[in-house]
């Protein structure tokens, strides 16, 4: 049995009352709960307020580039397909710097689970907006507010092919738990986007603020209707944020749709190819 | 007698001119000739002029001439395009109904495409199968081979569409034994009794990374490198690789690095444009001591360039690719075997020096085909041992230093899932087991670390220039790296004929340089040459910086073209 102290690294340096203690208790919790030890898990970090859990969690992990941490992830995925692999990123190194490729992990139905901490805002270059602000915040480089609508991370994976969708609120831990939990236990592509309150540069989206504007979705609630799911997706639109789990199907992962990954051996573990000589025909 | 004869064909593109030119170095080597081709194409589809040279020689050839022997004309473009490489002994195969040829000093050969095809109700993409008939018959060569790659190609599609190629290839072949019986060539006795290979440079990179056990290779197309991915995609399942097109160079180089972070040799593929969205994560490797493998094939640029020629632009983007300062090695292979060669000793230098290794190629090197040995291929292949340095799979230290300080620069590199173990790779500088610092003196100590991989790598298995000729009796020296190779020795060849003898001092090992050991190679009573398909001398460049030594007498070439061997013997001779 692996118990939560085993995962904990360095003391964390966020603000005191940052949203990213609670997410940071929920992932080592969701990670002894499940009975993993730091060895068994490969976790990519971006950079950011997020991105700095590298030093704080023990896992067989790397700190990567801003954005860019899901293609890393996929990597280690396909190399080691029977390893956990969690990405831990910010809504602005996620869904701004590496928007591409949350599109595009979300077709692939790669076997990773990405924890997303949405503030709306940059926190480690001192609070300019990000891509999930909503219309008109103010910030140091939107003085007189974003002109842009924020983007919408639930929809838009549901709608790239993103086969476990969920939304939590880093001020519920237990709740978080549960959900990075069903999210890496879900196999294929899981994101998990974290409502996290920016004490220090959020002045509008407080825990407050999410307290008064989050619901949790009922028992009755069906994950697997992509329709209802959409449209509940929609609803931060108008400041009303589900949390729960908003769509859940199975499809085929990425790996177990190659050829070379078998399901005894990863493709590291593969026995190496040696019979040349049936290649070179085809240059005679 | 000449002992090389060069073919070429040109025509419109979207009628197999590529097709047929392999056909054509396939038969060639089978008949025990060695060959060299060369593939001009414009960046379409259709429509353009696409055009494919084949230099046949009894000797080792890596280089084609000016001077075309046999050039056939699918269209008029063919003709105007080449008419200036033409001698009064070339044969110059064309339809008189299509259009006229002007009085010229040449062996003109008039075959009637069109009636063929029109005699036969055969579609206009039949052409290539005349011409190749014709052109057998022209080498002094039979059908029969032809005839078998017909079979092969199109037994898909049904008896009655082989048969159809067939009686075209035989009605251009017969033309020829019939009419022009005397304008047959007399090749020279070739000694080659061996099985060759017909590889482009992308091939022979590609079978290189198999031979090296590359397990994941990832790639956005991008000419000239996509023929590698097309290639590996291809034989992924055979070999048990993982093949991923991904949605932009940055994930293709990060799925890379994610897989090599997991125990996987990697490879990636690009040319300048693609590897310019990469660099920083080239930067990333060298401070999380990442290998990898980077194929970068060179086009002219800047930006799209002329995407479809060759140039070699990009080394010293290369060399000094990646923000901040970390340690990488630049490999440049002059040919196919160095390329295979270079490939399999890429993957074992990421390992070693566990940082990111790039291979130079150019739209020359990549998509021109050339014969080899196969029995040397195969003998390599199975000679190959994989060397992986301080990677380990397991780990005895109660507390383990992903980043221990060492002498050598290197420290060991767990593959991850080691029971009892884990480490933080860090983007960022780190103490010696991977946590994030900004102290001074772990910042130096890091520093130092990650630069003594140089100095090991300069010890260990750097390699000094290749020396071509005599370099002691030598007058003339010519310096250069990657594919202008070929055209070096051949122009070396052509001198020392005329008694101007000299030597090349040719790099594959292009990056980092050992300074000390290359300052011997060089001396004052000697003329030195750099020769470089680019505009600004960029190894010259290099190596005046590392070295202090400044060749003056330079040969650049950047109109899109590769270098010709008459262009370097001219300049040799004015001066």
């Amino acid at each position: 049995m692996s118990i939560l102290n085993d995962f904990n690294g360095y003391n964390p340096t966020w603000c005191p009352g940052c949203g990213d203690w609670g997410i940071g208790v929920a992932i080592k919790s969701a990670l002894a709960q499940l009975n993993f030890t730091p060895s068994k898990v490969m976790v990519v970090f971006g950079i950011g307020c997020s991105g700095n859990m590298n030093d704080f969690l023990n896992a067989y992990a790397i700190h990567a580039l801003h954005g860019r941490a899901i293609p890393m992830a996929i990597g280690m995925k396909i190399a080691k397909s029977k390893m956990p692999v969690l990405c831990i990123v910010g809504d602005g190194d996620c869904y701004g710097e590496g928007g591409n490729h949350f599109l595009h992990v979300c077709r692939g139905n790669h076997d990773i689970t990405v924890i997303v901490h949405d503030n709306g805002v940059y926190g480690l270059t001192t609070g300019q907006v990000a891509p999930t602000a909503q219309k008109g915040f103010k910030s140091k480089s939107t003085p007189n507010g974003i002109l842009e609508v924020p983007i919408n991370p639930l929809s838009l994976a549901i709608t790239q092919g993103a086969t476990f969708v969920a939304q939590s609120f880093a001020g519920d831990t237990p709740k978080t738990v549960a959900l990075i939990k069903e999210g890496i236990s879900h196999k294929g592509f899981s994101v998990v986007n974290i409502l996290q309150p920016c004490v220090t540069f959020n002045k509008v989206n407080t825990y407050e603020y999410y307290r008064q504007k989050i619901y949790t979705l009922p028992d009755t609630y069906d994950t697997s209707n992509r329709e209802a799911a959409i449209a509940k997706s929609i609803e931060p639109e108008k400041e009303k944020f589900p949390i729960g789990i908003l769509y859940k199907i199975e499809r085929a992962t990425f790996t177990d749709q190659i050829g070379s990954i078998s399901q005894d051996k990863s493709l590291l573990e593969k026995d190496r190819f040696v019979n040349y000589d049936i290649l070179l025909e085809d240059f005679l | 007698m000449d002992k090389r004869h060069l073919w070429k064909i040109g025509g419109e593109a979207g009628f197999g001119i590529m097709t047929t030119g392999q056909m054509f170095s396939k038969i060639a080597t089978r008949h025990g000739y060695q060959i060299f081709e060369y593939f001009e194409y414009p960046s379409l589809i259709r429509g353009g002029h696409n055009t494919v040279e084949i230099i046949v020689s009894s000797d080792p050839v890596s280089s084609t001439k000016s001077i075309i022997d046999i050039l056939v004309c699918l269209n008029n473009q063919t003709y105007q395009f080449h008419k200036h490489r033409l001698s009064k002994n070339s044969l110059v195969v064309y339809d008189s109904s299509d259009f006229n040829i002007d009085e010229g000093d040449i062996l003109k050969i008039d075959l009637p495409f069109k009636r063929f095809l029109k005699e036969e109700g055969a579609p206009l993409v039949m052409m290539n199968n005349i011409a190749m008939g014709a052109s057998l018959a022209l080498m002094g060569w039979d059908l029969k081979i032809l005839n078998q790659m017909i079979t092969n190609q199109f037994q898909k599609k049904g008896e009655d569409i082989v048969k159809k190629n067939e009686k075209m290839a035989q009605l251009g072949f017969d033309f020829i034994t019939t009419k022009y019986n005397d304008k047959i060539l007399t090749l020279p006795e070739t000694v080659i009794k061996e099985p060759q290979l017909v590889l482009t440079g992308n091939d022979a990179f590609a079978l290189g990374s198999i031979i090296a056990d590359c397990r994941l290779y990832s790639a956005y197309p991008m000419t000239p490198s996509s023929t590698v991915l097309t290639t590996l995609a291809d034989y992924a399942e055979k070999v048990g690789m993982v093949v991923r097109h991904a949605e932009d160079e940055i994930s293709v180089i990060n799925t890379a690095l994610g897989a090599a972070f997991a125990g996987c040799r990697a490879a990636v593929g690009t040319s300048g444009g693609g590897f310019a969205l990469m660099v920083e994560s080239v930067s990333l490797a060298g401070i999380a001591e990442i290998p990898i493998v980077i194929f970068l094939s060179q086009r002219p640029g800047p930006a799209t360039g002329l995407p479809t020629w060759t140039e070699q632009g990009d080394l010293l983007f290369a060399i000094h690719s990646g923000h901040g300062e970390f340690p990488k090695i630049v490999l440049a292979p002059g040919d196919v075997d160095e390329m295979y060669e270079c490939t399999t000793q890429a993957f074992d230098l990421a390992d070693i020096y566990q940082t990111p290794v790039i291979i130079l190629s150019d739209k020359l090197l990549s998509e021109s085909h050339k014969s080899i040995m196969m029995g040397k291929f195969k003998l390599f292949a199975q000679n190959y041992k994989k060397r992986r340095g301080k990677i380990i799979n397991h780990s005895a230290e109660k507390k383990y230093l992903r980043y221990k300080i060492t002498d050598d620069g290197i420290s060991t590199m767990l593959i991850p899932g080691f029971e009892g173990v884990y480490y933080q790779a860090n983007s960022y500088e780190h103490v010696e087991d991977g946590h994030t610092t900004e102290n001074a003196q772990d910042r130096t100590a890091q520093v130092k670390k990650r630069n003594n991989k140089t100095a090991t790598y300069l010890r260990n298995d750097f390699k000094m220039p290749k020396i071509y000729g005599d370099i002691n009796k030598a007058s003339v020296v010519f310096v250069s790296w990657g594919s202008n190779k070929g055209a070096i020795l051949a122009a070396m060849e052509t001198l020392n004929n005329r008694a101007i003898l000299s030597a090349c001092l040719h790099f594959t090992h292009v990056f980092p340089l050992d300074s000390e050991r290359i300052k011997t190679l060089f001396s004052n009573n000697k003329r030195y040459i750099l020769v470089e398909n680019n505009s600004h001398g960029q190894f010259g460049k290099l190596l005046r910086q590392e070295t202090g030594i400044n060749i003056k007498e330079k040969i650049l070439k950047f109109d899109g073209r590769p270098i010709w061997p008459e262009e370097i013997i001219e300049y040799v001779n004015l001066k």
